[in-house]
């Protein structure tokens, strides 16, 4: 089934509405709890068009494309936008489109607080969550309580499970190509948890099993895209044993909480998460928590795959870059457009890194 | 802070800076600049700016260990570092004089050769590349003891002083301001007071003085009053001709960014306004031949300023308005000595950068109006993301609503490696014809 076949699906079988959200970090709980699809926009497969009469050339393209996406008409099934605040150039094209498009469609803004996280953030992470419910409840009626703390659960199996695969991945017990893996780990940008817990369920049984030996590195950046350098690492025999990627495992908490108030599990779980660009996780944390991804996955090196443009990633990379050579590891910085594919250059530029690992 | 620096800090303040600006005002007299008859007279005002601006960055060579040194983000709630006596430093109003000086381009392929990228905002990579070779025009530049950023322009000064406090190994103080999507709301507010009271205790122990409510209340009164008064210096614009130009602004603008909440900069907007009032009173324009008025969206192109004041002048086309000037006076008046925490929230947080576009749809449209605007030059600024990312559509929707021509200059504050001069000739020259028309 399609992506698109499984969304109108779930909205005409599962009378569930379908939101388009934007990059990155937002509650999804709130929004399975009151029946509706999350739908993470991050890299649609479209050529950019329409989305230039709008921003300038030098804007990333996760932001480009989202608004093509819209400018094509293809949110026709969409009953609603979700806009975390994540870059300066996200912040403005929420409003661009909610003020500039006219698209009738309701527009909602999620705030998260930003690091160094003082006794003022938990607090108003928690009045963010709860003042999001309330616009939510003005389209979309009230909230169940209950609903919301067993979607918090089921949030946390999805989590626990994911957080098994980043496991046996690390310790080269997961048999399953650098391909693979991402395929299904993305998927839970669009599937419900009903339907994505099963799905990785049977990945973890059948992918279980110890990889052929080889070198292997962590990918740090926004997202694992384009997928061409997965296929080119798995055809190189290089393992991606760890990631440190926005829309991957920044977003997964460790541990998850065990808070009865769903609020509360769902601000722990916030404060819990890895240290993260779009943040402001001061650099310390981020290089150690490198270093931990590596000690942990014993990768020989960091790829940055960056999106071009993407100020929020590109500012940290020099010093971590640093701080990764002192330790005598091997580096990589890599920027494109997505969409795009890898040029020659670039995988060339790959392939003399592997070497160097090897 | 040791007593013998504070000593010399002291001295240099009392003797040695008066001396150093008569010294300097002597050898400017010498080479007076060669008038061009499309201008009006100079503002007399200039040479006390001059006087200022430069005491400043002299003084802060002799900052560091007499004072405690703060290095600040041009839209961070400086009051509150001033009730403890910080001596504070912009790398904004840095980068913008290593523009002016025609240095950006150098300055950036340092940070660059550093690994950081040329997509990168240039004011940042000016003040990283200072860091690495320690070049800048201001001879030498005082370390921090603080670095104080405000996310309400942009995240990019936080991911920018996140990297400074790496290299320094001091502390970074943030002022997260929630983004004004469609109106403040309360938790936002109790959120940002809460970040002031718990800044204080960091705040007195990097000092190692004791918060003092009455004497921030003071601070916070001259704070609003000089931008009261900046307010009133931009106004004297909406006279025809105009007293002075936008790239007049932009130089005067300094103060009110780098001196806000010191009886300097208000003692000194009270001059530049009484001199531009005279000005107005004797029908004195700042270029003698106004037929045109025209808006500035975006911070200035530093290093193109002389060659577009001239070019601009020539044309009898005088820049009276910008959104940039504006901004430092939009929303003090909410400042409040009663309620100082509450007040600074809400004048912090709706400034143009961190408010939603329609605010500034809205604004542009009364700017326009208030000014009588006929014509509008936008620059699309590639370091300037919060500021550039909707100015198409901004556009379109007052060529729409006020038949306003306009024009997009794609092009950098200082890095003037990526500023096409045909380019932006051609613009601008389809741009004058539109205004004939």
């Amino acid at each position: 089934m399609t992506r698109k076949e499984y969304l109108i699906r779930q909205k005409e079988e599962k009378g569930r509405k379908l939101f388009g959200i934007f990059p990155a970090h937002y509650p999804k709980e709130i929004l399975w709890a009151m029946n509706v699809l999350p739908v993470e926009i991050w890299d649609p497969p479209l050529e950019v068009s329409h989305a230039n009469a709008h921003l300038q050339p030098y804007i990333c393209s996760v932001v480009k494309l989202g608004l093509e996406l819209i400018l094509q008409g293809k949110c026709d099934e969409i009953d609603g936008f979700l806009f975390p605040h994540t870059c300066d150039s996200l912040q403005n094209l929420a409003s661009m489109i909610y003020n500039y498009l006219d698209l009738n469609k309701p527009c909602y803004f999620f705030y998260h607080p930003k690091a160094p996280y003082r006794d003022a953030s938990r607090q108003y992470y928690l009045d963010e969550l709860k003042s999001l419910v309330l616009r939510l409840e003005k389209q979309l009626g009230a909230l169940d309580p209950s609903e919301l703390k067993q979607q918090v659960k089921q949030g946390q199996q999805v989590a626990t499970l994911l957080r098994e695969l980043y496991s046996l991945r690390a310790h080269g017990e997961l048999k399953a190509s650098n391909v693979d893996f991402y395929q299904i780990i993305r998927r839970g940008e669009y599937l419900h948890p009903d339907d994505f817990l099963p799905l990785l369920e049977e990945f973890l049984a059948i992918s279980r099993g110890q990889v052929v030996k080889g070198p292997s590195v962590v990918l740090s950046g926004i997202l694992p895209s384009p997928p061409d350098i997965l296929k080119l690492l798995d055809e190189m025999g290089v393992r991606v044993a760890d990631d440190d990627l926005l829309n991957c495992s920044r977003r997964l908490s460790v541990p998850t909480s065990k808070d009865e108030d769903p609020f509360e599990a769902m601000a722990e779980n916030y404060f819990a998460m890895p240290p993260c660009t779009t943040k402001d996780s001061p650099l310390n944390t981020r290089v150690d928590y490198l270093f931990k991804k590596i000690e942990y996955s014993k990768a020989k090196g960091v790829i940055f795959y960056m999106v071009k443009f993407c100020e929020t990633e590109l500012f940290d990379v020099p010093q971590l870059v640093e701080e990764l050579k002192k330790k005598g590891l091997a580096t990589l910085v890599i920027d494109c457009e997505l969409n795009q594919g890898l040029s020659g250059q670039i995988e060339t530029r790959v392939e003399a890194f592997v070497e160097m690992i090897i | 802070m040791s007593s013998v620096k504070n000593l010399r800090y002291n001295f240099m303040k009392d003797l040695g800076a008066p001396v150093l600006m008569r010294f300097s005002s002597l050898r400017k007299k010498r080479h007076p600049r060669k008038l061009n008859p499309d201008f009006g007279p100079a503002l007399k005002s200039t040479n006390r700016l001059k006087e200022i601006m430069t005491r400043h960055y002299f003084l802060s060579r002799y900052a560091e260990g007499a004072k405690p040194v703060a290095w600040v983000t041009s839209g961070a709630p400086v009051e509150l570092l001033r009730a403890f006596d910080f001596y504070t430093f912009y790398p904004e109003n840095h980068g913008a004089l290593c523009g002016t000086q025609k240095m950006g381009p150098e300055l950036c392929a340092v940070a660059e050769e550093h690994g950081y990228h040329q997509d990168l905002c240039s004011y940042a990579r000016i003040d990283l590349g200072h860091y690495f070779s320690g070049k800048t025009p201001a001879g030498k530049l005082p370390k921090p003891d603080i670095l104080f950023a405000s996310n309400n322009i942009c995240q990019t000064v936080v991911y920018w002083y996140k990297a400074l406090a790496h290299y320094w190994k001091v502390p970074l103080l943030l002022f997260d301001t929630p983004y004004n999507f469609d109106k403040i709301k309360e938790h936002d507010i109790s959120y940002m007071v809460r970040q002031f009271e718990e800044m204080i205790p960091l705040l007195e122990r990097v000092s190692g003085k004791r918060f003092n409510y009455q004497k921030f209340q003071e601070i916070i009164y001259i704070a609003k009053e000089t931008s009261i008064t900046w307010g009133e210096v931009l106004a004297t614009m909406k006279a025809r001709p105009a007293p002075m130009t936008i790239f007049d602004a932009f130089v005067h603008l300094a103060p009110i960014v780098s001196l806000r909440g010191l009886p300097v900069a208000l003692d000194y907007y009270r001059t530049l306004l009484s001199e531009l009032k005279e000005r107005i009173d004797h029908g004195v324009g700042a270029i003698t031949n106004e037929n045109k008025r025209l808006m500035w969206d975006n911070i200035a192109i530093w290093y193109k300023m002389r060659d577009f004041s001239d070019l601009f002048a020539e044309q009898g086309m005088n820049f009276v308005t910008a959104t940039y000037t504006n901004a430092w006076a939009e929303t003090i008046y909410y400042l409040d000595v009663n309620q100082p925490f509450e007040s600074m929230a809400k004048a912090y947080s709706l400034v143009i950068l961190n408010n939603n576009l329609n605010n500034r749809l809205e604004l542009m449209e009364r700017l326009i109006k208030e000014y009588q605007v006929d014509g509008l030059v936008i620059h699309s600024a590639r370091s300037c993301k919060p500021y550039s990312v909707g100015q198409y559509d901004l556009r379109r929707l007052l060529m729409y609503r006020l038949k306003v021509p306009s024009v997009v200059i794609e092009a950098d504050i200082t890095d003037s490696r990526v500023y096409s001069e045909g380019q932006t000739r051609t613009r601008i020259e389809a741009f004058f014809e539109a205004m004939e028309s």
